[in-house]
Parts: structure tokens; sequence; C-alpha cells
């Protein structure tokens, strides 16, 4: 037991997580935030406990937990994170504050871009964009002298010579995990190929030529992929990734720094990042964003420390010092090659996702309903009108529809 | 004992169950026929969001909830009768199901999907439990003094190991290449894949429940076996009863009290099965019903939940449940009356 | 018992001997391979050949490791504390503590054994490693790759004693409200033959089997509220229940009142009657009949039941995911969140060392505790 290494390394870590400057102001207020626990959470609550009287809550249960804090008077947490679709219940309940009069008070270092505006009031502040995009292994690419994949034929036709080459165990790699991630796989392809989820009544319009084109895509990429697809999440895929199992896959661009750790990746500098393949209409990706929120019920002078707080944890010195964390909004970030294929995507015409009360039903829906088309239960038919009757069940008893 | 130092003695523990068992009960059997929820407007919103560089703004057709004078969201509650039981359990596409003799369509609705796991589930890991632990406790009575006390301390690990981790444990073991699963394919010579099926899932499942469930059975039957009267025993013996005969006659009677308090236990454990489904992230192959209660109830990310068909389906289970227990209810209540 | 004439065929030991053998291996495999795991750098961790798990070729080329010296005194330490806590501990127990307060004594007892394992292991055994390695040669060379920067990193860097400390704080008010509470109506319920008993244990068996995310999801809001429905009660004071302990101590006492008053009955029923009744006579209440009578022989069944509240307040995760906020969250939820944010190899395997180290004070605890468990059990503490 080399004791003096470890304290060696204690301390390296130590000092490489104070780089950043402390905070601009003393707050004497105390603030609570609830947010999702991901890295760059992390990243910017930790700056903003610079500010001292600040505790925050990186919660796995955010989801479940934000919207009775925020609707509790008064709300036991003032600042929340939230991203697209986490936001719209908050908005629904109207528990959130609009942040116009801060913004004008202490935002001169925020960007446009960052200001989510709904119905003309400014309701969050964003710090960073997410989307999944193409990841694949130049190395193996090059080697059998294949371009880089365009569409998805391209990524299949790719995906049978590296099989055919027998260079990796798999393939491609995808976050087909029944529930969430499969359904935003669906998702992505159904925006690619230019889909509705629903229409202006609220009824699901998914069983549509689109929609079975979109299931026929995902099953014929399982053909190239591990076959524990439907319990591969994210890091399981990551991890595919850095040990060098698969050479290709749709990946959120956070996961990016992952592939150039030398600690636990064995493919440093051979993964490289590009925009996700085109669907028939835009590529098959949707654009994310994660941000911060501020509860409504809480005195003007909490929501003054608030703010001040959460913009300390969201400037320029946080994004240098965390570079790679995330696809950051804020200013004083380097774009490096790690961003290119989130870049890639929004310059091929991605569509945001489109967070609403109806799709928020159908997600969880699809991400049940779905695995059954991939199993081969079902026929893409059956799976798709199943779906759409279970998303009529949900929302009639949410009371979206009659 | 007179029925005021009888209610000293039971209150705070009655009071108790009652405040966070009974009362939740009574509220969920309630919601089952209710349903309710937030009176919608459509409106057409200008929403911003920001793109990789620059903002997106579009107008939207928006339904969103209606709010009251002081910003609360109205609600609307609405007595629906059978209806939520009706959406859980499907008895049209069921019966559909059953008489045109497809297997296929009756497990593509969730709830008899559910069951049908559950079930097997429950039925399957029962005996192996029993077995097991009677097995293992009977071993353990005939060896030595000395190992006794090392045995029953690795016995008793996967036991008091909190759940989340060890089903965690096992799925490393597992999944993927895990080690266990390059062990199974050097040993086959083929590449298997243990959570690309439903079956060597299930098997999994059941098999980390029986891990897990046995050392409990095998303790308690071990303390069970010190107290088998060793007078029937020996005049067993006399008789000239083998050792099987010794265990099935003298054993095995001596130990039903102890074979009933642990399946009944078993049973409610294993009715409820829900942490292998999300320790083993099984939910795109098979479910329980406690996870499909569970999924009911867990928002989506716009905040939506289905409570009262999460409530219903929790009284279905409940249901099921007391059912499972009907049997070794009224043994109990036999040995109560003979009792006193 | 062993009378010549049940003594064992040799075929038959060897059979049980190879069983119990078998059944050891598969119980303590998968916790012994996250302990290993927990060791290793990432790479090795996730390895797919299990030699390379076990060696930790990558965690050695890091100049991390430990030799045959470090593997022979280590192991002999940890020997000589299973020797303490099997054998000498419960003879001192029983030698210096006052008859009755057998229980104060294990607690104490356990407690001091549990803090010098830990000084003796990772304080004074390091240090004489040290001093010795370059003395031995070849045998205090490093052989295979261990580190303990995981652990470092769970306990220093992400301040998990804190969560350490909730755990705590929860599992010891879960042990002793459900005790005290169940103790009471157990004993009521064994002495009272009434129907109303047996309808209260009948009934108390149906809310064992509740599902639990069904109760638990109905708390959510009315704990978060709390402040506004309590206010026209308890006026301004009124208290947030959500991400208060003794709240979440109150809820799992509930859940697991069903499981104690079950087992304190059937302990109690085996307890004769006529001890009770004859302190009766002499005049006591029922209450000093309990107090006096009673509570000297109780301990074994109690010690049991205790066992098990102890286990669901240490072992909850679902009660404490959602009712608590992160500055008194438990160390269940609090692993569970580090593995499933988004995570990066070396996060999960920080979160490993985190469930090995859950995983090591109910060593201690079934360690010492072990013969008790047993000897409650036998006692009557299960009856059925």
């Amino acid at each position: 037991m080399k004791l003096k290494t470890i304290f060696l390394a204690g301390a390296l870590s130590l000092a490489s997580t104070s780089v950043w400057a402390a905070c601009a102001f003393e707050n004497d207020v105390p603030v609570k935030s609830l947010t999702a626990g991901f890295e760059a959470w992390k990243a910017a609550t930790d700056a903003m406990a610079e500010c001292g009287n600040f505790q925050a809550s990186l919660d796995q249960e955010f989801k479940e937990k934000q919207p009775e804090a925020f609707a509790a008077n008064p709300a036991l947490y003032q600042i929340g994170g939230v991203a697209n679709e986490t936001m719209i219940p908050l908005l629904n309940a109207g528990t959130i504050r609009p942040l116009d009069d801060l913004v004008e008070k202490y935002g001169q270092n925020l960007t446009p871009n960052q200001l989510i505006a709904v119905d003309g009031k400014i309701m969050a502040i964003a710090m960073m964009v997410n989307a999944q995009h193409l990841m694949y292994r130049e190395d193996i690419l090059a080697d059998l002298g294949i371009e880089e994949p365009k569409t998805y034929a391209d990524v299949l036709a790719a995906a049978e010579k590296i099989k055919a080459a027998g260079v990796v165990e798999y393939p491609l790699g995808g976050t087909f995990a029944t529930g969430w991630n499969l359904a935003q796989e669906f998702v992505n392809m159904y925006l690619g190929e230019g889909g509705n989820f629903v229409d202006d009544d609220n009824m699901p319009t998914i069983n549509t030529p689109e929609g079975v084109r979109s299931l026929e895509t995902l099953k014929a990429m399982t053909a190239y992929m591990d076959p524990e697809y439907l319990v591969s999440d994210s890091t399981y895929v990551q991890q595919q990734f850095q040990q060098g199992k698969i050479a290709m896959a749709n990946l959120w661009a956070s996961r990016a720094a992952a592939m150039e750790d030398p600690a636990e990746s064995q493919v440093v500098g051979k993964v490289k990042m590009a925009s996700a393949p085109m669907g028939s209409a835009a590529p098959a990706t949707s654009l994310w964003w994660d941000g911060i929120v501020l509860a409504k019920h809480m005195t003007d002078e909490q929501a003054d420390a608030a703010f001040r707080v959460a913009l300390e944890g969201l400037d320029s010195e946080m994004v240098q010092a965390n570079n790679d964390a995330a696809v950051w909004l804020i200013p004083g970030y380097d774009v490096g090659p790690l961003a290119a294929g989130a870049a890639a995507s929004a310059e091929n015409g991605a569509r945001p996702y489109p967070a609403s009360t109806a799709l928020g039903i159908l997600h969880s829906e699809i991400g049940n309903g779905l695995a059954a088309y991939l199993t081969g239960a079902k026929d893409a038919e059956t799976t798709l009108a199943d779906i759409e009757a279970n998303y009529l069940v949900s929302a009639k008893e949410a009371g979206l529809i009659d | 004992m007179n029925s005021r130092t009888f209610a000293a003695f039971v209150g705070p523990s009655v009071f108790m169950m009652l405040l966070f068992i009974a009362f939740p009960l009574i509220s969920v059997f309630t919601q089952s026929f209710y349903v309710t929820q937030p009176v919608y407007e459509t409106v057409e919103v200008e929403t911003c969001t920001p793109g990789f560089l620059s903002q997106t703004c579009e107008i939207q057709r928006k339904s969103i909830p209606k709010l009251d004078e002081d910003g609360s969201v109205i609600q609307e509650t609405r007595f629906v009768g059978l209806d939520s039981y009706r959406n859980v359990l499907e008895p049209e596409r069921a019966w559909k199901a059953i008489s045109s003799l497809d297997w296929g369509a009756f497990q593509a609705i969730d709830f008899w999907k559910a069951l049908r796991f559950t079930l097997t589930f429950t039925l399957f890991t029962l005996p192996l439990v029993l077995g097991l632990g009677l097995t293992i406790a009977l071993v353990l009575n005939n060896t030595a003094k000395m190992l006794r006390g090392p045995v029953i301390f690795v016995t008793l690990l996967p036991f008091i190991i909190t759940p989340v981790i060890g089903a965690l444990s096992i799925n490393w073991l597992f999944r993927g290449d895990g080690i266990l699963t390059a062990l199974i394919e050097n040993l086959l010579n083929r590449d298997i894949a243990l959570f690309a099926q439903a079956w060597t899932l299930e098997i999994l499942m059941m098999g980390y429940r029986v891990w897990h469930v046995a050392p409990f059975a095998a303790i308690v039957f071990y303390a069970g076996l010190q107290t088998v009267n060793s007078d029937a025993l020996e005049s067993a013996l006399i008789d000239g009863a083998s050792r099987w005969q010794r265990l099935r006659y003298v054993v095995i009677p001596h130990l039903m009290p102890l074979i009933v308090f642990v399946s009944m236990i078993h049973l409610m454990d294993s009715y409820r099965v829900f942490e292998e489904v999300v320790g083993f992230s099984s939910q795109g192959h098979v479910i329980s019903l406690q996870w499909l209660t569970y999924d009911f109830l867990v928002p989506d990310q716009a905040g939506n939940r289905s409570i009262s068909r999460a409530s219903a389906s929790a009284m279905l289970t409940m249901i099921g449940i007391s059912l499972l227990l009907v049997p070794l209810l009224r043994r109990t209540w036999r040995d109560h009356k003979g009792g006193h | 018992m062993p009378t010549r004439a049940l003594t064992q065929p040799l075929p038959l030991k060897l059979t049980s001997t190879g069983f119990l053998l078998v059944w050891c291996v598969i119980a303590a495999f998968p916790i012994f391979w996250i302990a290993v795991m927990s060791f290793k750098s990432p790479v090795d961790a996730f390895a797919g050949n299990p030699f390379q798990v076990i060696f930790g070729p990558a965690t050695l080329a890091q100049g991390k490791g430990i030799s045959v010296l470090d593997i022979v005194l280590g192991l002999a330490v940890i020997w000589a504390t299973a020797r303490v806590a099997t054998r000498t501990l419960p003879r001192l127990i029983a030698s210096h503590a006052p008859a009755g307060y057998a229980w104060a004594g294990w607690i104490i007892g356990s407690l001091t054994l549990a803090v010098g394992f830990v000084v003796v292991f990772f304080g004074l055994l390091p240090a004489v490693l040290n001093a010795l390695s370059p003395i031995f040669g070849p045998l205090g060379r490093d052989v295979i790759g261990l580190s303990t920067e995981h652990y470092k990193t769970v306990w220093i860097d992400r301040g998990f004693s804190n969560n350490f400390q909730n755990s705590l704080i929860v599992t010891a008010g879960v042990v002793t409200v459900s005790l005290t509470v169940g103790t009471l109506a157990g004993y009521g319920l064994a002495r009272s033959g009434s129907n109303l008993a047996f309808g209260i244990l009948i009934v108390a068996l149906i809310f064992r089997a509740l599902p639990h995310s069904v109760l638990v999801a109905g708390y959510l809001p009315v704990f978060i509220n709390s402040a506004e429905w309590l206010r026209p009660i308890l006026g301004e004071n009124a208290p947030t229940l959500y991400g208060k302990p003794w709240a979440v101590i109150a809820v799992l006492v509930a859940i697991n009142q069903p499981f104690t008053i079950w087992m304190l009955r059937s302990f109690f029923q085996n307890i004769p009657a006529e001890l009770d009744e004859a302190a009766r006579v002499d005049g006591c209440s029922h209450f000093q009949a309990f107090r006096r009578v009673i509570m000297p022989v109780m301990w074994p069944g109690v010690i049991t039941t205790g066992l098990f509240s102890f286990l669901l307040g240490y072992n909850d995760f679902l009660v404490t995911s959602l009712l608590l906020d992160a500055q008194n969250q438990t160390m269940v939820p609090a692993i569970a969140g580090m593995f499933n944010r988004e995570t990066t190899t070396t996060d999960q395997v920080v979160a490993v060392a985190a469930a090995v180290s859950i995983t090591a004070p109910l060593f201690f605890l079934v360690m010492v505790f072990q013969r008790q468990i047993v000897s409650g059990l036998t006692a009557g503490a299960v009856k059925g």
C-alpha cells in the first residue's frame, strides 16, 4: 500500500477541483437547489456553492419531487434544474417565476440564445445543449475504406462491412434500454422522417408510414448490435465504446469526453464525432437543453439571491474549468472537436425535442410498447396501434382528451 | 387481560399501522374509483428554445391546464366506477384472446403478462427456497460444531446484503461479458446473452431471489432443528425407522409451523417482486405486478401520472396476495382456535 | 442427541460436506467479487477475463499494488478480528456485563471492536508494512494490483460519511422505536387470547403484503405540504415532514410493525404465562409484571427481531429515496444515485466501493450477533 501515492493523487484531485475563482459576492440568504445528478449539474452546483449558504440536491428522483416541492408555499427549493420536457409540469402548474426583471438587473453576461421564453416571458436560463449524434471509430472505418456514414442506409451498409471484417465484437451500439432510452431512439428516428407525434387535438399520429419506417430502421440496426440491447443504457454503450467492442453508435454529446479519458478508455483519439445520420427529412436526432428555473413561491429578496447564485454557477469560469463536461451555451466555452457532432447535427437542421404534455405521455407509452416489436412479439402496425391505444387511455386519465 | 390494558399495550403499534398503512390504503381504495385531472385549454404560445448557436422561436398550439385566481391548477375529480379496473384488466381484449386460444395476444396485455410472471416467480421460487433452506439446515445441523459458526456466517451473507446492491452485483457477473457469463460461454463453447431473451432472464431473477431468501429459511429451520424432541427421534430409531423416515415423520412435522411461517413470508414478498425487475432492467421482456403499479405511478417527464390505474392495479395485487394466503391463514386460524 | 446409531455413513458425510462447500461458495462469491472489483482501476474492474480482475495488471502498472507480506498480515488481522468477535467478546460480556444488561455489553463491545479494527487495519497496518516491506525482499514486492483510491473518493471527496451518519440515525431510530412499540404490542397480543387480538394479527399480515410503492407515493405530497395542512393544528411552527429523518423513521417503523409484532408475539407465547401471573398475584399491574418479569428474559427474542428491524431500516431504498433530500440522504439511495446518474466507468467503480462500504457494517453485525440470532430463533421467536 503506497500511502504516498494515494495522498499525492488526492491532493492533485483536490487542486484540480478548485481551479476556478471563488464567488464574486457573499451570499447571506439560504438558497437550495434541486436538479438532476449528471456531471454538468455537479460542476454548476459546485460553482454555486462557493457563494455560501447554498445547498444542492443532485437527485435522481428530481422529476418526481420537483413539481410537489415547487408547489409548496414557501417552495422547498429556490432553484430548479430542468430540461425541455421537465419544465412543462412546472410551467403548467404556474410554480416558476418569470425572470425578465432579474435578467435585466444581473444578466448582462447571458447570451440571447440562453433565454428560454414562453409567451414573451423569460422562464428559464439554459446552460447547455445535448443531442445524440454519430460517434464512430475513425481507424476502423478508414481501414475498411468506408466513408463517414451520412444516412442510416450508410450506417447499415458500414455495419455490414464491419461485421464481415470481424474487427469488433458488434459493429453498432445503441441506447436501446426499454423505457425512456428506447422511446428516445424512436423519437429521433421519427423526427428524422419528418413525422409529427400528435395533432392539434392531442390525438396520436404515429401509426403512419413514417412510423413504420422508423421502426424498421431500428430493427435493422439491432441485427448488428449486442443481443442484450434492450438493457443497454448510455453508460453501457459508452463502456462498450471505451473497451473497443463497438465501432459506431448514436450517442449523447455529453458522453463524448469519456472516449478521450485515458484512465478508462482504450480508444483514445480514435473516435470521431459526426452529425446524426439523416432521415428522409432531417437528422435523426433531437436537440435538448438543460437550464435553471426559479420557484415562484419565495420572497423577492430570496429570488434575487437565488438568481445571483445561479448565475455564479453558470459563469465563464465554471465553463473553462469543465469545458468538456457538456456542450455549454455559456460564453467562454471552447468549441472543440468533441462538440463537432452536436454542431454538425444542428447545422443539418436537427429539430428541438417537441416538448409538450402530450408527448410526455406518448414518450412513456412508446418506451413501454416498443420492445414487443423488437423481440418479434408484434408486427410494426400492431405495435404502433397498441401504443396509440395506450396513449389514449393515459391521456384520457390525465384529462388531456375527452 | 382486560380490554383497557390490552389497548394500552397494543395501542401505539395499532395507531402507527392505522396512520401509515391503513389510512393510505383507504385512500388508494377510493382513488381507484375516481380520476382527478386538470382542466385543459388550448392556446397558441410562442416558445423560444436554444439551438446550438441561435434560438428557434415558433408559435405552437399547446394544451395547458387552466389556473384559478390564486394561480393554482383547477382540478376536477370524477367518479368513474370500475373504469380504471377495466383499463388495467382490459377484459374484452383478454376474453377475445382467451376464446380464440391465442396465448400471444393474451400475453400482449400488460396486466396478464405481469400476472403470469408474478405467479410463475412466486410458485417456482417457493419450493426452491423451502427445499434449499431445509437442506442447508439439515446438513448444517449434522456437521461438526466447530464448522457451524463460520458456515452460518457465510450462509447469512446473501440475506443481509442490501437488495439493491445484491441485484447489481449479480447484474455485473452476468451482463454482457460478465465473468460468470464468460465462464458458461467457455463451458458450452458458444456465445450466450443472458439478458437477451425472457426465459434466461426469468431464470436469473428466480435464481437471485432463491439465493437471497434461502438463507433466511435455512436459519429459521436450523433454529427449529435445535428443539427437535430427541425422545421422539430415539423411539423412531428403536422402531427401525430409516434416516429418510425419521426426517419424514419426526423432523418435518416438528418444523411444520416454521415451514408455514417461511412460506407465508415468502409468498407475500415474492408476490410483490419488484427489485429484480429494476435491478436486472428486465421490463423489456418480463414485468411484475408491483412494477406495473409503480410504472403507472411514476410521473412521465411531463409530470403526468396514472394514479387511478395505479390504485386499481394495487388493489388487484392485494386481492391476489390475499387469495394466495387463504390456505395458510386457515391453518393459522385452526391453530389459534386449538390453542385457546 | 448424538447417539452412536445416529452417526452418518461416510458417503452421506462426504456429500453433505461437499454440498455445504458449494453452497458457501455460491453464497459468498458475488460479495467477494464486488469487493475485489472495488480495489481495481476501472480498466481491470470491468475486464472480461477473471484473472485480470483478480490480479489487476493495469492497476499494478499504475504503481498500486500489494505484496505477499501485505496479504499475509492483512489476513491475519481479519482472522484475529473474527476470532475476537466470535470467541473472546461473548466470554467478556458474559463475565463483565451486569445481569440483564448483556445487550448494552454487546453494543459497547461490538462498537469497540469495529473501531479497533478500523484503527489497526487502516492506521497501524500500513505503517508497519511500509517499514517491513524493504526487509523482506521479494515477499515485500507488489504482486497484485490493488488500490484504495476509490474508497478515498467515496469517503473523503464525496462526503459519504455524511450519508453514513444519516443511515445510522435512521437505523437506530427504526430499531429503537420499532422494538419499543413492538414488544408492548407483541406482549399484549400474546397474553390476550381474544378474537380481536387474532384479528389484529391477520390484518397486520395483510398490511405486510401491501406493495410499498403505492403507500410511499401516497406519502410524498402529504409530507411536502405538511407545513400547510398542519398549520391550523400546530400554528406557525408546523414542520415540513419531507426531508426529516424522524418522519422517515415513523414510516419505516409502521411498515415494519406487522413483522415485528408477529415475531415477538410468538416469542412471548413461549414464555410461560405462569411467570407474569405469579407476579400479578403479588400485586403487580400488567405493566409492572411486564417490566419486572418479562423484560429480563425477553432479550434473545428482542435481539433477533431487532436485527430484522435493523436490516429493514439500513437496507431500505424506496422510502428513504423519496422522502429524504440530499442533506439527510442515507447510504442506499446515495449509492443508487451514483449508479444511475450519467456516469463514467470510474464513477461506477467508485459506486462499487461505496456498495462494499455499506456491506461492511452488516458483516460485523452478523459476525457479532450470529449466535444471538440462532438462539433467539430457537427460543421461539418464530412459531408460525
